[in-house]
């Protein structure tokens, strides 16, 4: 096999359009991967002026009251990754600023994509759109004619006669195609670690090799694929014409139909009707700025007992302070609820599009690759949770102060500057990768089941050539 | 024309599976295309509808209460809707974008807006409840089967695989100088048979767009469907010629079918996402801190500030309120005053917002000046506004929000400080203002 890797690489070289070819690609993905780099950066930077701008402005609140400054409130931006340059996956259309403030959970705004007029369909130029679309284009084109080529030309037979296997033949040609894309994956690995390696964590590298294996799997499906419906169709334009159809399907066309179809499996709820359950829910609970509510005199009793006094005027604590917080916590759980339902769904939406992977390996591919560079829906979903948490810490934080450092009637209380900057401020760090892993098994076992069914496909198949 | 090529062609193309399969399928996705958009219009439109109900039966139980005597709901007592503040309060007033009649022909950007806002007096047109509705983002990026992504991105390749081999064939199979003895031009030869094609796509796609046409508003009552029409039928025409020029100098169908991918990959793929990359470069996504600092910070500090200045800023935007301003008067407008802040801080948020809009159209001009190289997306976002589905049509939406927020605090301004008592027809006079 070795031979036939070698005398392969010998022909490729020969060949002036392989080598301008593959010098363009290699150029492209050295241009590519670092614009995206500069690009991410600068996009990193915005986004720690914007946080570190809020963040002063909260460290310079003078005194005030601190419900008021619950409503004054705080934003969470949500950062990049430096593996974003790589794949930016979802986050041109999430928005990229959360208002976090009392009493209400706001919804992530202010999209990149709903900024300007379309521009591309496909995303940005970066180093997944040459992974994912333009190199398996490539390798079909590389490998649709070399098994038919070497039948109609009679050098299998003279192969054969010299004593090769057809086994070895045929895996020889996959691996020498399959080097060409690992050399292409390699090169992008280096000039993105070249660029940002002081950044990188151990997490990043782990990030960056499942992003290699990923692509790896899926070239050499791309590859063994082709060549199989040459030895399938022994004819150049059979071939070349399923093997276009098929990608065209697994990259343009299924993904659409399988995500329109796993949305009308898993029906999300329109934001009206979610908006409209919530506040019958909320409804239900204390409003702290409605002194009639019934259930506030429940509240009440239980406060007044456990202080052992008789009115809130009594209280040694502020009482609006302690209906605020309750319905907070009432609130936390209605939203608790109807998010956490619709995060499931999200989520078993996914599920659904990653079973899709296993008639279609380009879902499994954009999946992985978008996990490995942490651009995907599992891990926007892992921040909007963070910042859900951060504001509860906030609130909570705010409302104790107003409880507790003032009382009940003394609503005009200020609270000093020193207060407001030792509220902790909202730093979101990206997941590890292996506590996520679980959710992309299934696209790593797809990956893995195509490959195998290929190569005992291919083996198959080749058992049954007789070649006279 | 010679109709014996076209006829020769017609039966090449039912026989060839490959051929007639591929052109079946993509007119059943087009077909199928058109259903998903009409059910995201009707699905808009079932919202738009719930919500216009919803706030029919709030402006009823306010127009009950002036007619029983109520002052407003039982447990607030501190609402008086006699009071203009308080009743225009309890004006619930919605901003809607409805879906265009021409969705289903192409759903363009309308999945990354959202298209209704409700509007409240401290309202802004850059609020958080505006966003798009609740959605898989991973679906966003792969983008619905809308009919005008199939037309631009999906129907040349399928224009590929009926023409990739026209010549290119006959070259493979050595046959190449018989149809030269048999048609003294190779090249009207050529013309001919890739004019089967050009006529049975044009023919399919116009059929279709007339169909949705006819369905949805009546053709002839809307120009719109003939410009789709021309636009498609121009950006066929070009691939059709494109594709001409390169099965004349065809070496062998998989040279050309390599051709052919490549020029679809370079003006579909490459050029948009290139664009695109340089566009994120030079205007980085905004983080809109201008405008969360005119919304937040600047608002507090409007609250903050003394009656008297706070009067100076108002008299400003509201000269009608001149009349009022001595001292004496500002102590007994003090209530009026802090309830016409709201007009202040929607001042400072239209102007806030006007710098955003000028960043977006900074960049909107960017991508407008790369079109002459960049043409998908020219046809893609000159398709998206035929179908009121792009930028644009989104701004206006937001211009129509700041309308109606601009009403509802004028109108309060107006009816606060002339010292107007609300009864039942003037709530209903507000109705019609603010609705």
């Amino acid at each position: 096999m070795i031979n036939i890797f070698y005398n392969e690489w010998k022909g490729f070289l020969r060949n002036k359009l392989f080598i301008f070819l593959t010098s363009f690609f290699v150029f492209s993905l050295f241009l590519v991967t670092y614009l995206s780099v500069l690009q991410n950066k600068k996009q990193i930077e915005n986004q720690e002026d914007a946080h570190e701008y809020i963040r002063s402005q909260w460290d310079e609140i003078d005194s005030t009251n601190a419900h008021s400054a619950a409503h004054f409130g705080t934003f969470a931006f949500k950062p990049n990754t430096i593996l974003n340059s790589l794949d930016e996956g979802i986050n041109s259309v999430t928005g990229l600023v959360l208002r976090l403030e009392g009493h209400k959970q706001n919804d992530v705004a202010y999209s990149e994509r709903s900024q300007s007029l379309e521009i591309s369909k496909f995303g940005k130029f970066k180093p997944y759109l040459i992974f994912q679309f333009i190199i398996p284009l490539l390798l079909i084109f590389l490998s649709f004619n070399s098994y038919t080529s070497e039948v109609s030309s009679g050098r299998l037979k003279l192969l054969i006669v010299q004593g090769n296997n057809i086994n070895k033949i045929v895996f020889g040609k996959i691996f020498t195609l399959y080097s060409i894309s690992i050399i292409l994956l390699i090169i992008t690995i280096i000039i993105q670690s070249l660029f940002t390696f002081d950044e990188f964590s151990l997490d990043e590298m782990i990030r960056l090799f499942i992003f290699f294996l990923c692509y790896a799997f899926y070239y050499f499906i791309i590859i063994s694929l082709t060549i199989f419906l040459s030895i399938v169709f022994k004819n150049n334009i059979s071939s070349l014409s399923i093997s276009l159809i098929i990608w065209l399907l697994w990259t343009i066309f299924l993904p659409k139909t399988i995500g329109n179809f796993t949305e009308n499996l898993h029906n999300l709820p329109s934001r009206f009707e979610l908006k409209e359950e919530m506040t019958n829910d909320r409804s239900k609970g204390i409003d702290g700025h409605n002194p009639s509510d019934k259930r506030r005199s429940e509240l009440e009793k239980e406060v007044l007992k456990k202080y052992n006094v008789e009115t809130v005027a009594q209280l040694p604590i502020n009482f609006s302070g302690i209906l605020l917080q309750a319905d907070e916590e009432y609130g936390n759980k209605v939203w608790d609820k109807h998010f956490g339902r619709v995060h499931e769904i999200l989520k078993k939406q996914k599920r659904t599009y990653q079973i899709s992977g296993l008639i279609n390996p380009f879902a499994s591919l954009q999946s992985l690759s978008m996990a490995s560079c942490g651009t995907d829906l599992i891990h926007h979903l892992d921040f909007l949770n963070a910042s859900e948490s951060y504001r509860r810490y906030f609130v909570e934080a705010l409302n104790n102060e107003y409880t507790f450092v003032s009382t009940s009637g003394d609503n005009a209380y200020l609270s000093n500057n020193e207060f407001f900057r030792s509220i902790n401020d909202f730093i979101y760090v990206s997941p590890k990768f292996s506590l996520f892993f679980h959710y992309y098994f299934l696209d790593a076992l797809s990956l893995t089941i195509w490959i195998l069914i290929l190569i005992f496909s291919i083996n198959y198949k080749l058992r049954k050539i007789v070649i006279q | 024309m010679n109709l014996n090529i076209l006829l020769y062609e017609f039966h090449h193309f039912i026989k060839n599976k490959a051929k007639l399969f591929s052109f079946i399928f993509f007119m059943a996705i087009c077909v199928f295309s058109i259903y998903n958009g009409i059910v995201i219009s009707n699905s808009q439109t079932n919202t738009i509808e719930d919500i216009t109900n919803k706030v029919t039966k709030e402006h009823v139980k306010v127009i009950e209460w002036f007619e029983n005597g109520d002052k407003g709901p039982e447990d607030r007592s501190w609402v008086n809707i006699e009071d203009p503040f308080w009743s225009i309060r309890y004006t619930p007033t919605y901003v809607f974008k409805y879906p265009s009649p021409l969705l289903p022909l192409g759903i363009g950007q309308t999945k990354q807006f959202g298209f209704y806002k409700k509007i409240n007096r401290w309202s802004s047109t850059y609020d958080t409840d505006i966003v798009q509705e609740i959605s898989n983002y991973e679906r966003l990026i792969n983008g619905d089967i809308d009919f005008s992504f199939l037309i631009i991105f999906l129907l040349p390749i399928l224009i590929i695989i009926l023409t990739y081999n026209i010549n290119g064939l006959e070259i493979d199979l050595g046959i190449h100088k018989l149809i030269s003895i048999q048609h003294k031009n190779v090249k009207i030869w050529l013309v001919n048979r890739m004019l089967f094609y050009f006529i049975l796509v044009i023919v399919s796609i116009d059929l279709l767009i007339l169909l949705v046409g006819l369905l949805n508003i009546g053709v002839y009552n809307h120009p719109t469907i003939f410009q789709i029409i021309l636009i498609s039928n121009i950006y066929i025409l070009i691939y059709f010629l494109i594709f001409y020029f390169l099965n004349i100098y065809t070496k062998n169908s998989s040279n050309t079918a390599f051709k052919m991918i490549s020029i679809w990959l370079l003006f579909c793929v490459i050029i948009p996402g290139s664009v695109h990359q340089y566009v994120n470069y030079k205007y980085p996504a905004n983080y809109m801190v201008d405008f969360l600092d005119v919304n937040r910070k600047q608002t507090y500090d409007v609250f903050k500030l003394e009656n008297s200045e706070l009067f100076d800023m108002l008299y400003e935007i509201h000269p009608s309120i001149s009349k009022e301003k001595d001292l004496e008067d500002l102590t007994s407008n003090k209530q009026n005053i802090r309830r016409s802040i709201s007009s202040i801080v929607n001042q400072m948020n239209i102007n806030a917002a006007y710098e955003i809009e000028k960043q977006n159209e900074a960049k909107n001009n960017l991508i407008r000046s790369t079109y002459l190289f960049n043409p998908i997306s020219f046809i893609q976002n000159t398709w998206n506004s035929y179908t009121n589905s792009d930028y644009y049509a989104y701004k206006d939406f937001r211009i129509k929000i700041q309308e109606s927020i601009n009403a509802r605090n004028n109108l309060m301004i107006d009816d606060l400080w002339s010292g107007k008592k609300v009864d039942s027809e003037t709530y209903k006079e507000y109705l019609k203002v603010l609705n």
